[in-house]
């Protein structure tokens, strides 16, 4: 089997579903037998998923739409 | 005579005491690459490995693929190479005729022949090399590592035939002619390649783990390119072959001496890019950028160096490449000639063809073994090879109109773009509309200051306005857009004296990241939380990253760019992306996990 820092130096192509199907089996195996990998993929699996899922650093809606009315009114003034 | 000058490097020079089965019998085209001792031991380890070495295929077999993909080339040195090493081998000169008048009649088994011809289309035509081609070696119980001692014999075959004609060595031994070969027996290139993108999935071959901790070429690779490629990570039923590629490609790219490392790159690219090899393409453009080159610049080199900003000379050099590599009948000592009158000393130009060696010595291997892609290739190149290979299908293949087919990026933001782009205010406001979020996150992300981000908001549409009319329609418009985001916050930031360095690291990130928590989650943790919180939560976390990991984090888990677009965003390889993403998203986790782990406190009821 693998070890943790094989694993650790693939684990960012298998978060991001880019490791062959060979390397796959050598990951899943190393994962269903050491718990310390286990859990840290399951928590940043997760991680990703409420990150993604957050929705942060929306502008309001009503910032950005007066930003941009602000900035075109200047456009269509220096036009006018 | 030769076309570059030789010095003699005595026959006890070890690389030709290795290939000296017969005393005096060093090839000619070794000799020729004198001037530069470490290229001719790369060459003879290379041929070493895969000619002297005991492998899976005879070495009779071997030779005939190499005499077979000379004469292909109508290359007499290379060939004549090959029937000497046959007729050492004890193969009878009636076979050596045969074999070139056509090797399908003479008694070779038919699992030879199926095997050559793989070889002579991987190495002639490798642009129609797809799975079905190995299916068809599979059928004939050719096992995987033979297909794949095959493939690097046809791309040792076209290595050797590439640097015979940029050297032009005298025959080694007595003068003898090459018959006139037969033409038309393999398919033409354009029937073959379709529009599709990926005409062909691979990869064709087993290729098991291998650890880079336990494999001593994969250590090295890895720290002289960041990243493992699949180019190697293919080739792992065939560890021999790949040590030898490995020293190879140390032994020519790394040393910086005679030309450097970014002009290697450059030829790499380019030539690749005449090959029409997507998969080279995408690496050394990601290469290049971890040079400091940025990926516009990269882009360009692919899809027309001459419109690059390269110094006329690096052009020259790309010239040279390109024909040697690409057009190589059209190859001339005037070629030669043209490159020292630019300035290049002969050692340059010799490095400049064992490079262009080396690139199609990979380009066709690839491409036989169907290796996969480690990136997406640059969007405007692969659809101006589509429109090649189309206008290769209807024939109309005049040279001209190769190089001023117009690249344009599909973009669905194209129509308001020109709109814009012709004055349209009414546009050019709805194109802000779409993206605004976009550049929010991004100015949010390098400034580390969402209020802040708010003010430059405001300067990054007025600059956008100010500069629409000269966006060229190569890379997609929020693309350009984001690139005004990021010059903004980057001039933000020098005012707030806080310098950042969003920089690429040579080749090697930071060290392994130890996780520190790590105490299993609770199922569904976020459901302990209100959709605020979690949002406070998340953005507290992230503008507490440094600034390097914040702004890819923001761009792939916040906006959801695919890798491949994140790094062009930020002229960074992708390889140096995916690091400071998993950095990223793991110091997040440990940001979250007193909040989401097992026995936390509110995770808990």
């Amino acid at each position: 089997m693998i070890t943790c820092d094989e694993f650790l130096a693939e684990f960012g192509d298998y978060l991001e579903n880019r490791v062959s199907p060979e390397v796959l089996k050598e990951l899943e195996l190393h994962l269903s037998q050491c718990r310390s990998c286990h859990v840290l993929y399951d928590s940043t699996r997760q991680t990703v998923q409420i990150v993604t899922d957050s929705g942060s650093f929306e502008l309001p809606q009503n910032v950005s739409e007066s930003m941009i009315d602000q900035v075109m009114a200047k456009l269509r003034a220096e036009r006018a | 005579m030769s076309f570059l000058p030789e010095v003699d490097l005595g026959d006890e020079f070890q690389p030709f005491a290795t290939l000296d089965e017969v005393r005096g019998s060093i090839p000619k085209l070794l000799r020729a690459q004198s001037l530069l001792p470490r290229v001719i031991e790369g060459h003879a380890i290379l041929e070493k490995a895969v000619r002297l070495d005991r492998g899976v295929i005879s070495r009779e077999q071997k030779e005939r693929i190499l005499l077979c993909i000379a004469a292909a080339r109508h290359d007499t040195y290379c060939a004549g190479l090959a029937r000497n090493a046959l007729r050492l081998l004890g193969e009878p000169d009636y076979r050596i005729d045969g074999l070139l008048d056509d090797h399908s009649r003479i008694d070779l088994p038919v699992v030879e022949v199926a095997l050559l011809d793989f070889c002579l289309k991987t190495a002639l035509h490798s642009l129609s090399v797809s799975s079905s081609d190995i299916e068809r070696l599979h059928q004939h119980g050719i096992a995987d590592e033979a297909i794949i001692e095959a493939a690097v014999t046809a791309a040792l075959a076209i290595y050797r035939c590439t640097l015979s004609v940029g050297l032009h060595p005298e025959p080694d031994g007595e003068p003898w002619k090459l018959p006139p070969t037969r033409e038309g027996s393999l398919p033409e290139p354009a029937a073959h390649i379709s529009t599709r993108k990926r005409p062909q999935a691979g990869p064709y071959v087993r290729a098991p783990y291998l650890s880079p901790q336990r494999f001593a070429p994969f250590e090295k690779v890895a720290n002289s390119h960041g990243f493992i490629p699949n180019f190697f990570r293919a080739q792992t039923l065939r560890p021999d072959l790949l040590s030898a590629e490995v020293e190879l490609v140390t032994l020519v790219l790394l040393p910086e001496d005679v030309l450097t490392r970014t002009q290697k790159e450059t030829i790499l690219l380019a030539v690749s890019a005449a090959n029409l090899n997507s998969y080279c393409v995408a690496i050394h453009c990601n290469l290049l950028r971890g040079l400091g080159v940025s990926a516009d610049e990269g882009e360009q080199i692919a899809l027309d160096h001459h419109r690059s900003s390269l110094p006329d000379a690096d052009k020259a050099l790309l010239d040279f490449a390109i024909k040697l590599g690409s057009k190589f009948p059209e190859f001339s000592l005037d070629d030669v000639t043209r490159l020292r009158a630019v300035g290049f000393a002969d050692q340059q130009i010799l490095e400049c063809e064992v490079v262009t060696a080396l690139n199609n010595f990979a380009n066709a291997l690839q491409m036989g073994l169907g290796i996969e892609h480690d990136f997406e290739p640059p969007l405007a190149f692969e659809q101006k090879k589509a429109n090649l290979c189309a206008a290769l299908d209807r024939r109309t293949t005049e040279d001209s109109s190769i190089s001023s087919v117009t690249v344009q990026v599909e973009d669905s933001d194209a129509e308001l773009t020109a709109q814009a782009q012709a004055g349209s205010l009414d546009a050019f406001e709805e194109l802000m509309r779409r993206h605004s979020r976009l550049v929010y996150r991004a100015l949010a992300a390098i400034l580390g200051d969402p209020d802040q981000a708010q003010d430059a908001m405001q300067d990054v549409m007025l600059s956008a306005y100010e500069h629409v009319a000269g966006f060229q329609a190569r890379s997609k418009f929020s693309t350009w857009l984001l690139s005004i985001a990021r010059n903004k916050a980057i001039e933000y930031l020098r005012k707030r004296k806080n310098e950042i360095s969003l920089d690429e690291a040579p080749f090697r990130e930071d060290q392994v990241f130890r996780p520190r928590e790590l105490r299993a989650w609770v199922d569904n943790p976020e459901q302990a939380y209100s959709r605020l919180e979690i949002q406070q939560l998340i953005e507290k976390g992230i503008m507490a990253l440094p600034a390097k990991y914040r702004i890819v984090v923001m761009l792939r888990d916040i906006e959801q760019l695919p890798i491949e677009e994140t790094a062009r965003q930020l002229d960074l390889s992708v390889p140096t992306v995916k690091v400071r993403l998993l950095r990223g998203r793991l110091m997040l986790r440990e940001w979250l996990a007193p909040h989401f782990a097992a026995g936390s406190r509110r995770a808990a009821q």
